[in-house]
């Protein structure tokens, strides 16, 4: 089963790790609400491909299986997988449930 | 007499040393006396003017006397040495090699038939001016090797003039125009050719210190080689008087180290490319990267930012790939250059620039920073691939001691932020053990933007 709670706590694990380097006032919060790209988002383009690798990386330390976060499927989804960190949770969920063949133990919203 | 100029000047060096060869050092009269034996050796063999030759060897006596003795007969040569070893087939079929001399690690010459037949309309124009030809190749690292031919008379003419001697390491390959350049500028001065074995900074250094050399010739990155393996407090290098760098972009944090380390040597910029051989060189002081370039036969200009080069002893041609001069004879060298007045300096490969998002990233300027932090020994800069912003700036690391990547990781990512742009900022470091080098000591710096474009495959020596 893959276990969200652990995609969320790696994503906040990335946000530790970009906000090192992010002036005061421009730093992520770590909640699930928290805009990241797009309207109301704090990161412009450069700060979102950081926090993707980073976010890649976490990902494939914890579950041992890569993935690509920003591909063409993720530009073309519907609602952008980088509107916050639930968007992106799921997104992470739904290409981790892909590749092991399991859903996910509980939505984020 | 093709080497006429040449054999006047052994014969005035005489009991002179022009080589040394595995710890023995060979004259100037017992030079002459090999080429003297090549010269009938090869007619006996019927090796006929303009018969294409492949020549596997290093700096050794037996192959710079067969160098000259073929260059004489008017042979096209084709220098391959053991770097090379697994292109060696391909770049033989290329070369369209009729013979080969293989010479072992004792120097004796095996003589190979190839069963090529010879032929290329360039090798038909240079047979028809009666000229000895050189084919070299270039590195190939971004994709496939050009074969480069040269008139040999052509790029032999500027060592007519003589110039200073100077005992010299023999550090360039044999089969590299900056190897050639060496080669050539020794043997016109009457000047000794100290070989080596191994290249490593040990090697070099002990090389330096046993024969007293005075000119160590080398790319950019065995500098900083040198500079950490620390090899140079090992041993007695009070003889050097110059050290020439070339091949590649030299960061000024390491240039900076080596003026530091070695106070009383003329640290001096050597610019050239395969396709028009190596132009004359002065830098402003030993820790500048700002060098004048040009000499007899070299003309210069810059154009869109990128250095272009019309030369006298320029190639002739590719054999396997489209002429990249202009309309008016000018050679793209694909280098990005700044000028002030009669100086360049000179940035790196036009088409090694990382795009990030419209923005663009010169990856010598990142590696020049990180290169600055503590423990670090090596770096690289290249872009890779990203949908958001077409590419991102990435780095491989090499430390000199152990350190625990993550926090090494975000020590130097921290750094970067304080001192660059957001978009120079490295989004992926790896620490390696070690920075992958080719085969003639330059960093091998993967490349995301080549598109086949003809600047980005020639290669500056």
């Amino acid at each position: 089963m893959i276990d969200k709670d652990k995609i969320v706590s790696a994503l906040y694990e990335a946000i530790d790790e970009i906000n090192e380097f992010r002036p005061q006032g421009q730093r992520l919060e770590k909640a699930l609400d928290t805009r990241l790209f797009g309207a109301g988002g704090v990161l412009d383009s450069i700060g979102l491909v950081s926090f993707i690798v980073a976010v890649e990386q976490r990902i494939a330390e914890v579950f041992g299986t890569s993935i690509t976060l920003a591909d063409e499927r993720a530009l073309s989804q519907r609602n952008s997988p980088f509107r916050s960190i639930g968007s992106l949770a799921d997104y992470i969920s739904k290409l981790l449930g892909e590749v092991s063949g399991v859903p996910s133990t509980h939505g984020t919203g | 007499m093709a080497i006429g100029f040449l054999l006047e000047r052994f014969e005035e060096a005489g009991t002179r040393p022009a080589i040394v060869w595995r710890d023995q050092t060979y004259s100037y009269d017992s030079l002459v006396e090999r080429i003297a034996y090549w010269q009938k050796r090869l007619s006996q063999e019927g090796v006929t003017k303009g018969t294409v030759t492949v020549l596997e060897a290093d700096f050794s006596p037996e192959a710079v006397a067969l160098m000259l003795a073929l260059i004489e007969r008017g042979c096209i040569i084709v220098p391959l040495t053991a770097a090379v070893e697994q292109k060696k087939p391909e770049f033989i079929r290329i070369a369209s090699g009729q013979k080969a001399f293989v010479l072992d690690k004792n120097d004796h010459v095996e003589i190979i038939p190839l069963g090529y037949p010879g032929e290329h309309e360039l090798y038909d124009k240079l047979r028809k001016r009666g000229h000895a030809g050189l084919v070299l190749f270039s590195s190939g690292t971004t994709g496939k090797s050009k074969a480069i031919l040269h008139d040999m008379i052509r790029l032999l003419k500027k060592y007519q003039t003589p110039r200073h001697d100077f005992v010299t390491l023999a550090f360039l390959l044999f089969d590299h125009i900056a190897g050639i350049d060496t080669l050539f500028y020794c043997l016109s001065n009457k000047s000794c050719l100290v070989t080596l074995e191994e290249r490593s900074p040990d090697a070099v250094c002990r090389a330096i210190e046993r024969y007293k050399v005075e000119v160590l010739p080398v790319s950019a990155t065995f500098i900083n080689l040198l500079i950490y393996s620390e090899a140079y407090k090992r041993y007695d290098l009070s003889s050097l008087k110059y050290i020439a760098y070339g091949s590649e972009v030299m960061l000024q944090s390491t240039l900076d180290k080596c003026a530091k380390l070695f106070p009383d040597v003329i640290i001096l910029q050597k610019y050239g490319t395969t396709e028009v051989g190596t132009l004359r060189s002065k830098s402003r002081s030993s820790d500048s990267l700002w060098v004048k370039l040009g000499g007899e036969g070299f003309e210069t200009r810059v154009v869109d930012g990128v250095l272009q080069i019309k030369a006298h002893s320029a190639m002739m041609g590719y054999l396997n790939a489209p002429s990249p001069f202009t309309r008016d004879g000018w050679f793209i060298t694909g280098d990005r250059v700044e000028q002030d007045g009669d100086y360049y300096r000179i940035h790196g490969r036009a088409c090694d620039i990382i795009n990030v998002g419209g923005e663009k990233v010169s990856p010598t300027e990142v590696e020049d920073f990180i290169q600055t932090l503590d423990n670090i020994a090596e770096v690289v800069v290249y872009g890779e691939r990203n949908n958001i912003t077409g590419n991102i700036v990435c780095a491989d690391v090499s430390l000199v001691k152990k350190e625990d990547s993550r926090q090494c990781i975000t020590r130097i990512k921290k750094a970067c932020y304080m001192h660059l742009q957001p978009w120079k900022v490295p989004v992926k470091i790896n620490i390696v053990e070690n920075i992958d080098l080719s085969e003639r000591f330059k960093k091998v710096r993967r490349r995301t933007n080549e598109s086949g474009s003809v600047a980005c495959e020639t290669t500056q020596s």
